[in-house]
């Protein structure tokens, strides 16, 4: 077989796993060959026995070493967690669009587990000197995943950083910091807001949608969403049109 | 390869490893993953005669084994598909069969007309769709409505005509036995399984449920599948092609032993894109490895 053939779709070995919050862990995988990946982008991760393979936003990506933060959510999660340094796993991807950087100052805006490719984003950024500053709502505390550095901090409980929802603070962000684009990934009502809040301002943002998905390369229709383009309202999937996409785009209908 | 090669009743494939509508798009997509040329055929996405846009809710959620799919049939409709698809699928060198979805017999007719002036060579009939005439129930469920729907598509498609069957009924022998009368040159068993998930969540004292109703697919279906190409291998003459749950040699074997002469991958397609190729080799090594001619005498001496 021709090997240039099956170039998404590896056998890898997971290099190192480790618990990085509460409730949130880190796996680095170690691939066969480096591999491209923008920020933004997905691989996907075949879990034991089960029939769908699981998407995760890539989080770091060095010397050929792929890195994914995750929150245990089910039988996928739980599968990935249980896997140990030397386990081989089947990965896919990269998958998606991935961020389109501008050379502008960027408010980048990560909540919860969304902070991990906001956080790929931000180092490159940084790589090409792009000005940029990194807010982060969570939970409290023990939610912040230990191996990211973030600018400003937000908890629901005031256990670290400023005390509230972060959603409560984005207006303002705004305001004092003057970004000339947003980029998110949170929940959706993180991205709605920030969307809205970028229309109101007149700054471009750029949003990473999430969904339940089963093929991630497009054929199955599974993860669609709504967008506005050329006049009309049409279908996009996450998995191949996003899951990147611009905020004034998106029809939040859910 | 040519000891893989098939021929189901005038259509010739190189060899009997095909894809199930809906799990591999146009195909152009799964060539990051393998060359697709290699397969005995794919079978495209639904096409209706307009575009569709599917449905609105969730459309996906996994169960224990397999999946539960309510897409609603969202494509690019016939245009479009001639126009932007099938160049993709002829440039790439690739066998299709296409897919054909509507509503009313007319729209399927309208289709055939289509497909047989722009010479596609096969289609294969989804006939789970609701029949508005009979009291919305779907045609392939009434012995009846599928006789008249395959007898008026045949009148105006000369080329290799498929009727894949829903599995959803009390004997699907009538529907094939059906079929075969209207002109049907093959059968294709079996389309999705009605099924329902209702996967509940308690959150601060709250019930929440989340509900996808459609059609069933994966491992989890095999027997059923097994089952119907076993007893409608006994009372049709025309070939089988089988689907359900594939996803090893093993499962393709069980197919050809059940009476099927070609088989499609379905969910598999989701979850090791891989899949159908793999299948290939691993068949023809089979038929290396144990020493038979060809597929043709595998196939007879697992179906003796």
């Amino acid at each position: 077989m021709d090997n240039n053939k099956s170039k998404k779709i590896y056998k890898a070995k997971v290099f190192n796993i480790e618990k990085v919050s509460k409730s949130s862990h880190y796996i680095e995988i170690e691939c066969e060959k480096p591999v491209n990946v923008k920020a933004g982008q997905f691989i996907s991760i075949y879990c034991d026995g089960l029939t769908l393979r699981r998407p995760f936003s890539v989080f770091s990506n060095n010397n050929g070493k792929i890195g994914v933060l995750f929150k245990e959510r089910g039988k996928g999660t739980e599968y990935i967690k249980s896997l140990k340094p030397n386990s081989v796993i089947d990965i896919a991807g990269p998958f998606g669009n991935g961020f389109d950087i501008q050379n502008k100052k960027a408010l980048l805006i990560g909540a919860g587990i969304g902070v991990a490719p906001i956080s790929f984003l931000k180092s490159k950024l940084n790589e090409t000197h792009i000005e940029n500053i990194f807010a982060s709502g969570f939970l409290n505390k023990e939610e912040i995943p230990n191996n990211i550095q973030i600018d400003k901090v937000y908890t629901d409980d005031g256990s670290f950083g400023e005390k509230g929802s972060i959603l409560n603070y984005l207006e303002k962000l705004i305001k004092e910091y003057q970004p000339e684009i947003i980029y998110a990934c949170g929940p959706q009502i993180v991205l709605k807001t920030a969307a809205e809040l970028g229309e109101k301002y007149g700054v471009e943002t750029q949003v990473a949608m999430e969904k339940v998905m089963a093929c991630g390369i497009g054929v199955c229709r599974g993860c669609v969403i709504n967008i506005k383009k050329d006049g009309t309202v049409q279908n996009a999937t996450v998995c191949k049109d996003g899951p990147v996409f611009k905020g004034n785009e998106v029809v939040w209908n859910d | 390869m040519e000891r893989l090669n098939v021929n189901l009743n005038g259509l010739e494939l190189k060899n009997p490893i095909m894809t199930a509508s809906g799990t591999y798009g146009y195909a152009d997509e799964y060539n990051d993953f393998i060359d697709v040329s290699n397969l005995g055929a794919i079978v495209t996405k639904a096409i209706s005669l307009k575009p569709r846009e599917g449905n609105k809710h969730l459309r996906i959620t996994e169960t224990k084994a397999g999946m539960i799919n309510s897409i609603g049939l969202e494509n690019v409709g016939i245009d479009e598909f001639l126009k932007i698809k099938l160049p993709i699928l002829q440039a790439n060198n690739i066998e299709y069969v296409m897919n054909v979805a509507g509503s009313t017999i007319d729209e399927y007719v309208q289709m055939a007309k289509i497909c047989n002036d722009n010479s596609i060579k096969a289609i294969e009939l989804n006939v789970s769709c609701p029949n508005v005439k009979s009291g919305c129930l779907e045609f392939g469920v009434d012995e009846n409505s599928l006789y008249e729907l395959v007898s008026a598509v045949r009148k105006e498609y000369k080329g290799f005509l498929i009727v894949k069957l829903t599995p959803n009924v009390t004997s699907i022998e009538k529907l094939g036995i059906a079929a075969e009368k209207a002109g049907a040159n093959a059968i294709s068993a079996i389309n999705t399984l009605k099924g329902t998930s209702i996967k509940i969540n308690c959150f601060n004292g709250k019930i929440q449920k989340t509900i996808v109703s459609g059609g069933y697919s994966g491992i989890g279906i095999k027997p059923v599948a097994i089952s119907a190409v076993y007893r409608l291998s006994k009372v049709v003459n025309i070939p089988i092609i089988g689907i359900g749950g594939i996803e090893t040699l093993e499962d393709v074997l069980e197919f050809f032993a059940a009476g099927a002469k070609a088989v499609q991958i379905g969910t598999a397609n989701f979850t090791h894109p891989e899949t159908a190729e793999k299948l290939v080799f691993e068949l023809n090594d089979y038929i290396i490895k144990n020493g038979f001619k060809n597929l043709e005498e595998l196939q007879k001496e697992l179906r003796a």
